[in-house]
Protein backbone atom coordinates (compact mmCIF):
# COMPACT_ATOMS: atom_id res chain seq x y z
CA UNK A 1 0.00 0.00 0.00
CA UNK A 2 1.66 3.14 -1.26
CA UNK A 3 -0.12 6.41 -0.39
CA UNK A 4 0.39 9.79 -2.02
CA UNK A 5 -1.32 12.94 -0.75
CA UNK A 6 -2.16 15.53 -3.42
CA UNK A 7 -3.98 18.89 -3.64
CA UNK A 8 -3.40 19.82 0.00
CA UNK A 9 -3.90 21.72 2.15
CA UNK A 10 -7.43 22.73 1.11
CA UNK A 11 -8.69 19.98 -1.22
CA UNK A 12 -6.47 17.04 -0.30
CA UNK A 13 -6.96 13.51 -1.62
CA UNK A 14 -5.08 10.30 -0.79
CA UNK A 15 -4.11 8.16 -3.79
CA UNK A 16 -3.72 4.61 -2.51
CA UNK A 17 -1.80 2.29 -4.87
CA UNK A 18 -2.33 -1.41 -4.11
CA UNK A 19 -0.08 -4.33 -5.02
CA UNK A 20 -1.71 -7.38 -6.68
CA UNK A 21 -4.31 -8.92 -4.33
CA UNK A 22 -3.49 -6.42 -1.58
CA UNK A 23 -6.25 -5.36 0.85
CA UNK A 24 -6.72 -2.19 2.86
CA UNK A 25 -9.46 -0.71 5.03
CA UNK A 26 -11.15 2.69 4.67
CA UNK A 27 -13.84 4.60 6.49
CA UNK A 28 -17.29 4.34 4.86
CA UNK A 29 -18.05 7.20 2.48
CA UNK A 30 -14.44 8.21 1.82
CA UNK A 31 -14.05 6.66 -1.65
CA UNK A 32 -13.98 9.14 -4.56
CA UNK A 33 -12.83 6.91 -7.41
CA UNK A 34 -11.06 3.59 -8.02
CA UNK A 35 -9.89 1.12 -10.64
CA UNK A 36 -12.65 -1.03 -12.08
CA UNK A 37 -11.31 -4.34 -10.79
CA UNK A 38 -11.53 -3.64 -7.07
CA UNK A 39 -13.58 -5.94 -4.83
CA UNK A 40 -15.25 -4.42 -1.77
CA UNK A 41 -16.45 -5.98 1.45
CA UNK A 42 -18.32 -4.03 4.12
CA UNK A 43 -18.01 -5.10 7.75
CA UNK A 44 -18.52 -3.54 11.13
CA UNK A 45 -14.93 -4.06 12.14
CA UNK A 46 -11.75 -5.76 11.03
CA UNK A 47 -12.11 -7.97 7.97
CA UNK A 48 -13.07 -11.46 9.10
CA UNK A 49 -13.56 -10.41 12.71
CA UNK A 50 -16.75 -8.39 12.42
CA UNK A 51 -18.71 -7.62 15.54
CA UNK A 52 -21.61 -5.28 16.07
CA UNK A 53 -20.14 -4.04 19.35
CA UNK A 54 -16.98 -2.73 17.73
CA UNK A 55 -19.05 -1.13 14.98
CA UNK A 56 -21.21 0.59 17.59
CA UNK A 57 -18.16 1.85 19.37
CA UNK A 58 -16.84 3.28 16.15
CA UNK A 59 -20.14 5.02 15.47
CA UNK A 60 -19.96 6.75 18.84
CA UNK A 61 -16.44 7.86 18.12
CA UNK A 62 -17.70 9.99 15.22
CA UNK A 63 -16.55 7.52 12.57
CA UNK A 64 -18.84 5.69 10.17
CA UNK A 65 -20.38 2.54 11.65
CA UNK A 66 -19.04 0.44 8.83
CA UNK A 67 -15.62 -0.08 7.34
CA UNK A 68 -14.98 -0.93 3.70
CA UNK A 69 -12.22 -3.40 2.80
CA UNK A 70 -10.87 -2.95 -0.72
CA UNK A 71 -8.96 -5.78 -2.40
CA UNK A 72 -7.10 -5.28 -5.66
CA UNK A 73 -7.18 -7.84 -8.47
CA UNK A 74 -4.14 -9.78 -9.67
CA UNK A 75 -3.10 -6.64 -11.57
CA UNK A 76 -3.08 -4.33 -8.54
CA UNK A 77 -5.16 -1.18 -8.47
CA UNK A 78 -5.81 2.30 -7.14
CA UNK A 79 -8.35 3.82 -4.75
CA UNK A 80 -8.72 7.58 -4.26
CA UNK A 81 -9.99 8.80 -0.89
CA UNK A 82 -11.07 12.22 0.35
CA UNK A 83 -12.84 13.72 3.34
CA UNK A 84 -16.07 15.65 3.65
CA UNK A 85 -14.76 19.02 4.83
CA UNK A 86 -12.12 21.25 3.24
CA UNK A 87 -8.72 20.32 4.57
CA UNK A 88 -5.53 18.32 4.40
CA UNK A 89 -4.58 14.68 4.76
CA UNK A 90 -1.44 12.89 5.98
CA UNK A 91 0.11 9.42 5.98
CA UNK A 92 1.91 8.00 9.00
CA UNK A 93 3.98 4.83 8.72
CA UNK A 94 3.68 2.85 11.95
CA UNK A 95 6.48 0.50 13.05
CA UNK A 96 4.92 -1.64 15.74
CA UNK A 97 3.66 1.48 17.50
CA UNK A 98 0.42 3.18 18.39
CA UNK A 99 -1.28 6.48 17.60
CA UNK A 100 -4.26 7.93 19.39
CA UNK A 101 -6.48 9.48 16.70
CA UNK A 102 -9.27 12.01 17.21
CA UNK A 103 -12.69 10.50 16.30
CA UNK A 104 -13.32 12.10 12.90
CA UNK A 105 -9.73 12.11 11.60
CA UNK A 106 -9.33 8.43 10.68
CA UNK A 107 -9.55 7.71 6.92
CA UNK A 108 -7.80 4.44 6.10
CA UNK A 109 -5.13 1.93 7.12
CA UNK A 110 -3.30 -1.12 5.83
CA UNK A 111 -4.14 -4.64 7.05
CA UNK A 112 -1.28 -4.75 9.57
CA UNK A 113 -2.91 -1.94 11.53
CA UNK A 114 -5.62 -2.53 14.15
CA UNK A 115 -8.26 0.11 14.88
CA UNK A 116 -10.09 0.17 18.16
CA UNK A 117 -12.08 2.44 20.38
CA UNK A 118 -9.86 4.22 22.86
CA UNK A 119 -11.10 5.34 26.26
CA UNK A 120 -9.17 8.32 27.52
CA UNK A 121 -11.11 8.55 30.75
CA UNK A 122 -13.68 10.99 32.09
CA UNK A 123 -11.39 13.91 31.32
CA UNK A 124 -12.38 13.58 27.65
CA UNK A 125 -16.05 14.02 28.53
CA UNK A 126 -15.33 17.41 30.02
CA UNK A 127 -13.34 18.62 27.04
CA UNK A 128 -16.67 19.29 25.30
CA UNK A 129 -15.27 18.41 21.88
CA UNK A 130 -14.49 15.03 20.33
CA UNK A 131 -15.03 12.89 23.34
CA UNK A 132 -13.94 9.75 21.57
CA UNK A 133 -10.63 8.56 20.32
CA UNK A 134 -9.41 5.69 18.18
CA UNK A 135 -6.37 3.63 19.11
CA UNK A 136 -4.53 2.75 15.89
CA UNK A 137 -1.71 0.25 16.39
CA UNK A 138 0.53 -2.15 14.50
CA UNK A 139 2.82 -1.95 11.50
CA UNK A 140 1.74 -0.29 8.26
CA UNK A 141 0.25 2.93 6.88
CA UNK A 142 -2.45 5.07 8.44
CA UNK A 143 -4.20 7.86 6.51
CA UNK A 144 -5.67 10.75 8.51
CA UNK A 145 -7.56 13.91 7.58
CA UNK A 146 -7.99 17.32 9.15
CA UNK A 147 -10.16 20.40 8.91
CA UNK A 148 -7.71 22.99 7.59
CA UNK A 149 -3.97 22.35 7.47
CA UNK A 150 -2.03 19.80 9.58
CA UNK A 151 1.10 20.73 11.51
CA UNK A 152 3.19 18.41 13.70
CA UNK A 153 4.58 19.50 17.06
CA UNK A 154 7.48 17.62 18.65
CA UNK A 155 6.73 17.63 22.36
CA UNK A 156 9.46 17.22 24.94
CA UNK A 157 8.11 18.22 28.30
CA UNK A 158 4.76 19.99 28.18
CA UNK A 159 2.67 21.46 25.37
CA UNK A 160 -0.84 22.91 25.18
CA UNK A 161 -3.31 22.25 22.33
CA UNK A 162 -6.91 23.46 22.16
CA UNK A 163 -9.21 20.43 22.35
CA UNK A 164 -10.74 21.09 18.92
CA UNK A 165 -7.37 21.21 17.16
CA UNK A 166 -6.02 17.70 17.82
CA UNK A 167 -5.69 15.26 14.91
CA UNK A 168 -3.57 12.54 16.54
CA UNK A 169 -0.71 11.96 18.96
CA UNK A 170 1.83 9.25 19.71
CA UNK A 171 1.02 6.86 22.52
CA UNK A 172 3.92 7.89 24.75
CA UNK A 173 2.27 11.27 25.33
CA UNK A 174 -0.33 11.63 28.06
CA UNK A 175 -2.70 14.55 28.40
CA UNK A 176 -4.82 16.26 30.98
CA UNK A 177 -7.67 18.67 30.34
CA UNK A 178 -7.07 22.05 31.86
CA UNK A 179 -8.05 25.69 31.63
CA UNK A 180 -6.25 27.90 29.13
CA UNK A 181 -5.99 30.80 31.56
CA UNK A 182 -5.24 31.13 35.24
CA UNK A 183 -8.89 31.00 36.26
CA UNK A 184 -12.00 29.40 34.79
CA UNK A 185 -13.46 32.86 34.19
CA UNK A 186 -10.51 34.15 32.20
CA UNK A 187 -10.38 30.92 30.19
CA UNK A 188 -13.97 31.26 29.04
CA UNK A 189 -13.93 35.04 28.61
CA UNK A 190 -10.75 34.61 26.58
CA UNK A 191 -12.70 32.34 24.25
CA UNK A 192 -10.28 29.48 24.72
CA UNK A 193 -12.31 27.31 27.12
CA UNK A 194 -10.55 24.05 27.82
CA UNK A 195 -7.26 22.84 26.44
CA UNK A 196 -5.28 19.60 26.37
CA UNK A 197 -1.99 19.74 28.20
CA UNK A 198 0.34 17.07 26.81
CA UNK A 199 3.19 15.62 28.84
CA UNK A 200 6.09 13.42 27.76
CA UNK A 201 8.17 13.00 24.62
CA UNK A 202 6.42 12.41 21.31
CA UNK A 203 4.52 14.04 18.44
CA UNK A 204 1.11 15.67 18.37
CA UNK A 205 -0.42 16.53 14.99
CA UNK A 206 -2.65 19.62 15.13
CA UNK A 207 -5.23 20.97 12.68
CA UNK A 208 -5.17 24.68 11.90
CA UNK A 209 -8.96 25.03 12.19
CA UNK A 210 -11.59 23.80 14.60
CA UNK A 211 -14.69 22.25 12.91
CA UNK A 212 -16.90 23.10 15.92
CA UNK A 213 -15.84 26.73 15.67
CA UNK A 214 -16.64 26.80 11.95
CA UNK A 215 -20.04 25.20 12.54
CA UNK A 216 -20.85 27.72 15.25
CA UNK A 217 -19.76 30.62 13.05
CA UNK A 218 -21.96 29.66 10.10
CA UNK A 219 -24.77 27.46 11.49
CA UNK A 220 -26.79 30.13 13.36
CA UNK A 221 -26.99 32.22 10.16
CA UNK A 222 -28.68 29.36 8.27
CA UNK A 223 -32.42 28.68 8.13
CA UNK A 224 -33.89 26.86 11.15
CA UNK A 225 -34.11 23.09 10.85
CA UNK A 226 -37.59 21.98 9.90
CA UNK B 1 -11.17 25.83 -37.85
CA UNK B 2 -11.02 27.64 -34.57
CA UNK B 3 -8.30 29.72 -32.97
CA UNK B 4 -6.88 28.93 -29.55
CA UNK B 5 -7.23 31.56 -26.84
CA UNK B 6 -4.27 32.60 -24.74
CA UNK B 7 -5.22 31.98 -21.10
CA UNK B 8 -3.96 31.17 -17.61
CA UNK B 9 -5.36 29.17 -14.68
CA UNK B 10 -4.25 30.69 -11.36
CA UNK B 11 -4.50 29.93 -7.62
CA UNK B 12 -5.44 26.30 -8.11
CA UNK B 13 -6.84 24.16 -6.53
CA UNK B 14 -8.69 26.09 -3.80
CA UNK B 15 -9.40 29.48 -5.37
CA UNK B 16 -8.90 28.71 -9.05
CA UNK B 17 -9.79 31.39 -11.58
CA UNK B 18 -9.35 31.83 -15.32
CA UNK B 19 -7.84 34.76 -17.22
CA UNK B 20 -8.49 34.80 -20.98
CA UNK B 21 -7.04 37.19 -23.54
CA UNK B 22 -9.61 37.94 -26.25
CA UNK B 23 -8.14 39.08 -29.58
CA UNK B 24 -9.82 42.05 -31.30
CA UNK B 25 -13.05 40.97 -32.99
CA UNK B 26 -13.29 37.65 -31.12
CA UNK B 27 -16.05 36.53 -28.74
CA UNK B 28 -16.15 34.26 -25.68
CA UNK B 29 -19.24 32.47 -24.28
CA UNK B 30 -19.37 32.79 -20.49
CA UNK B 31 -21.73 31.33 -17.89
CA UNK B 32 -23.81 34.17 -16.39
CA UNK B 33 -22.24 35.61 -13.23
CA UNK B 34 -18.82 34.03 -13.80
CA UNK B 35 -17.21 37.33 -14.87
CA UNK B 36 -15.10 38.75 -12.04
CA UNK B 37 -13.28 41.55 -13.86
CA UNK B 38 -12.45 42.71 -17.38
CA UNK B 39 -10.91 45.63 -19.22
CA UNK B 40 -13.01 48.19 -21.06
CA UNK B 41 -12.25 46.79 -24.52
CA UNK B 42 -14.55 43.90 -23.68
CA UNK B 43 -18.29 44.40 -24.26
CA UNK B 44 -20.95 42.08 -22.83
CA UNK B 45 -24.13 40.88 -24.52
CA UNK B 46 -26.68 38.60 -22.80
CA UNK B 47 -28.07 35.70 -24.84
CA UNK B 48 -30.73 33.13 -24.08
CA UNK B 49 -29.07 29.82 -24.86
CA UNK B 50 -30.53 26.36 -24.81
CA UNK B 51 -33.96 27.44 -23.54
CA UNK B 52 -35.83 25.01 -21.32
CA UNK B 53 -33.09 22.40 -21.43
CA UNK B 54 -30.72 24.58 -19.52
CA UNK B 55 -33.44 25.27 -16.98
CA UNK B 56 -33.71 21.49 -16.35
CA UNK B 57 -30.02 21.06 -15.67
CA UNK B 58 -30.12 23.63 -12.90
CA UNK B 59 -27.79 25.89 -14.84
CA UNK B 60 -28.66 29.51 -15.17
CA UNK B 61 -30.66 30.19 -18.31
CA UNK B 62 -28.26 32.78 -19.58
CA UNK B 63 -24.93 32.67 -21.28
CA UNK B 64 -23.27 35.98 -21.82
CA UNK B 65 -21.12 36.80 -24.83
CA UNK B 66 -18.01 38.86 -24.24
CA UNK B 67 -16.52 40.48 -27.31
CA UNK B 68 -13.29 42.44 -27.64
CA UNK B 69 -14.66 44.97 -30.08
CA UNK B 70 -11.97 47.34 -31.33
CA UNK B 71 -8.83 46.24 -29.50
CA UNK B 72 -7.67 43.05 -27.69
CA UNK B 73 -9.19 42.59 -24.23
CA UNK B 74 -8.71 40.55 -21.10
CA UNK B 75 -11.32 38.96 -18.83
CA UNK B 76 -11.04 37.17 -15.47
CA UNK B 77 -13.60 34.44 -14.75
CA UNK B 78 -14.31 32.84 -11.37
CA UNK B 79 -16.90 30.26 -10.36
CA UNK B 80 -19.31 31.01 -7.52
CA UNK B 81 -17.90 28.52 -5.00
CA UNK B 82 -14.27 28.07 -3.96
CA UNK B 83 -12.64 25.27 -5.90
CA UNK B 84 -10.71 24.34 -8.98
CA UNK B 85 -10.79 25.22 -12.67
CA UNK B 86 -9.56 23.30 -15.70
CA UNK B 87 -9.44 23.53 -19.49
CA UNK B 88 -9.72 21.31 -22.55
CA UNK B 89 -9.37 22.10 -26.25
CA UNK B 90 -11.93 20.15 -28.23
CA UNK B 91 -11.01 19.26 -31.79
CA UNK B 92 -14.30 18.22 -33.37
CA UNK B 93 -14.93 16.26 -30.20
CA UNK B 94 -17.53 15.79 -27.45
CA UNK B 95 -17.30 16.02 -23.69
CA UNK B 96 -20.02 15.47 -21.05
CA UNK B 97 -20.03 17.72 -18.04
CA UNK B 98 -21.78 17.89 -14.67
CA UNK B 99 -24.65 20.42 -14.75
CA UNK B 100 -22.86 23.22 -12.92
CA UNK B 101 -19.34 22.75 -14.31
CA UNK B 102 -19.52 24.94 -17.42
CA UNK B 103 -17.63 28.25 -17.10
CA UNK B 104 -16.75 29.45 -20.60
CA UNK B 105 -16.03 28.36 -24.16
CA UNK B 106 -15.08 29.49 -27.62
CA UNK B 107 -17.97 30.24 -30.02
CA UNK B 108 -17.21 26.97 -31.83
CA UNK B 109 -18.47 24.89 -28.89
CA UNK B 110 -22.16 23.96 -28.80
CA UNK B 111 -23.71 23.21 -25.41
CA UNK B 112 -26.76 20.98 -25.16
CA UNK B 113 -28.39 19.29 -22.20
CA UNK B 114 -28.40 15.55 -22.04
CA UNK B 115 -30.75 14.59 -19.26
CA UNK B 116 -29.85 11.24 -17.71
CA UNK B 117 -33.43 10.09 -17.28
CA UNK B 118 -34.89 7.84 -14.60
CA UNK B 119 -32.70 4.79 -14.98
CA UNK B 120 -29.37 6.51 -14.85
CA UNK B 121 -29.55 9.72 -12.93
CA UNK B 122 -32.47 9.32 -10.57
CA UNK B 123 -31.44 6.30 -8.53
CA UNK B 124 -27.92 7.52 -8.03
CA UNK B 125 -29.15 9.89 -5.34
CA UNK B 126 -27.23 12.70 -6.99
CA UNK B 127 -28.58 14.91 -9.72
CA UNK B 128 -26.60 13.61 -12.63
CA UNK B 129 -27.65 16.19 -15.17
CA UNK B 130 -25.08 16.33 -17.89
CA UNK B 131 -24.31 19.06 -20.36
CA UNK B 132 -23.03 17.90 -23.73
CA UNK B 133 -20.34 20.16 -25.16
CA UNK B 134 -19.18 19.49 -28.70
CA UNK B 135 -17.37 21.20 -31.52
CA UNK B 136 -13.96 22.76 -31.94
CA UNK B 137 -12.38 25.28 -29.59
CA UNK B 138 -11.43 26.04 -25.97
CA UNK B 139 -13.63 24.99 -23.06
CA UNK B 140 -13.19 25.91 -19.39
CA UNK B 141 -14.93 24.23 -16.44
CA UNK B 142 -14.92 24.29 -12.64
CA UNK B 143 -15.85 22.34 -9.52
CA UNK B 144 -16.16 22.65 -5.77
CA UNK B 145 -12.92 21.14 -4.38
CA UNK B 146 -9.87 20.25 -6.46
CA UNK B 147 -9.99 18.65 -9.92
CA UNK B 148 -7.77 15.75 -10.98
CA UNK B 149 -7.92 13.83 -14.24
CA UNK B 150 -7.70 10.10 -14.87
CA UNK B 151 -6.73 8.53 -18.20
CA UNK B 152 -8.99 5.53 -18.54
CA UNK B 153 -8.12 2.46 -20.57
CA UNK B 154 -10.42 -0.34 -19.47
CA UNK B 155 -12.67 0.06 -16.43
CA UNK B 156 -12.76 2.86 -13.88
CA UNK B 157 -15.23 3.69 -11.09
CA UNK B 158 -16.17 7.16 -9.81
CA UNK B 159 -18.65 8.14 -7.07
CA UNK B 160 -21.52 9.81 -8.98
CA UNK B 161 -21.24 13.02 -6.95
CA UNK B 162 -17.55 13.43 -7.78
CA UNK B 163 -17.82 13.44 -11.59
CA UNK B 164 -16.90 16.76 -13.18
CA UNK B 165 -16.58 15.75 -16.85
CA UNK B 166 -15.67 12.88 -19.17
CA UNK B 167 -14.81 12.46 -22.81
CA UNK B 168 -17.60 11.43 -25.17
CA UNK B 169 -16.09 8.08 -26.22
CA UNK B 170 -16.46 6.48 -22.77
CA UNK B 171 -19.28 4.07 -21.97
CA UNK B 172 -20.84 4.55 -18.55
CA UNK B 173 -23.48 3.02 -16.32
CA UNK B 174 -24.67 3.67 -12.78
CA UNK B 175 -24.20 0.70 -10.48
CA UNK B 176 -23.73 -0.21 -6.84
CA UNK B 177 -20.43 -0.67 -5.10
CA UNK B 178 -19.75 -4.24 -3.84
CA UNK B 179 -22.66 -6.48 -2.82
CA UNK B 180 -26.10 -5.46 -1.57
CA UNK B 181 -24.80 -5.20 1.97
CA UNK B 182 -22.26 -2.67 0.76
CA UNK B 183 -24.94 -0.71 -1.10
CA UNK B 184 -26.76 0.20 2.11
CA UNK B 185 -24.00 0.04 4.68
CA UNK B 186 -20.78 1.07 2.97
CA UNK B 187 -21.68 4.77 2.86
CA UNK B 188 -20.60 4.78 -0.77
CA UNK B 189 -24.06 4.70 -2.38
CA UNK B 190 -23.99 4.37 -6.14
CA UNK B 191 -21.09 4.83 -8.49
CA UNK B 192 -20.57 5.45 -12.18
CA UNK B 193 -18.72 2.62 -13.93
CA UNK B 194 -16.82 3.85 -16.96
CA UNK B 195 -15.35 1.63 -19.64
CA UNK B 196 -13.40 2.19 -22.83
CA UNK B 197 -10.68 4.66 -23.59
CA UNK B 198 -10.83 8.32 -22.60
CA UNK B 199 -10.39 10.81 -19.82
CA UNK B 200 -12.39 11.61 -16.67
CA UNK B 201 -12.14 14.71 -14.49
CA UNK B 202 -12.95 14.11 -10.82
CA UNK B 203 -13.59 16.61 -8.00
CA UNK B 204 -12.00 16.01 -4.57
CA UNK B 205 -14.91 17.42 -2.50
CA UNK B 206 -18.70 17.53 -2.70
CA UNK B 207 -21.04 20.27 -1.48
CA UNK B 208 -23.58 17.90 0.14
CA UNK B 209 -21.36 16.62 3.03
CA UNK B 210 -20.60 20.24 3.91
CA UNK B 211 -24.35 20.94 4.03
CA UNK B 212 -24.86 17.89 6.30
CA UNK B 213 -22.03 19.06 8.53
CA UNK B 214 -23.89 22.32 9.25
CA UNK B 215 -27.18 20.58 10.15
CA UNK B 216 -26.56 20.28 13.94
CA UNK B 217 -25.41 23.91 14.09
CA UNK B 218 -28.60 25.31 12.52
CA UNK B 219 -31.14 26.99 14.82
CA UNK B 220 -34.18 25.01 16.01
CA UNK B 221 -37.53 26.16 14.64
CA UNK B 222 -39.42 28.00 17.37
CA UNK B 223 -43.23 28.18 17.29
Amino acid sequence: MNVKIEMGPGSAIAKVALAPNETFTAEGGSMVAMSGNMSIETTTHKKGKGSIASGLKRMFSGEGFFMNHYTASANGGEVILSSSLPGDMMVKELQNEKLVVQGGSYVASSTGVDIDFEWQGMKSVFSGESIFWLGVRGTGSVVLNSFGAIYPIEVDGEYVVDTGHIVAFTENLSFTISKAGKSILSSFLGGEGLVCKFKGTGTVWCQSHNPQGFGQAVGPKLKPRS
Amino acid sequence: MSMKFEFSLDKKPDYGFITVKIPAGQTLKVEASAMASMDTNVIMKTKMKGGLGRLLTGESLFINEFTAEKAPGEICLAPSSPGDVDHIYLDNDTIFMQNSAFVASAMGIETATKWQGLTKGFFSGEKLFLIKCSGTGDLWFNSYGGIFSVDVDGDYVVDTGHIVAFTGGLEYKISKVGGYKSLFLSGEGLVCKFSGKGKIWVQTRKVSPMVSFFWPFRPQKSN
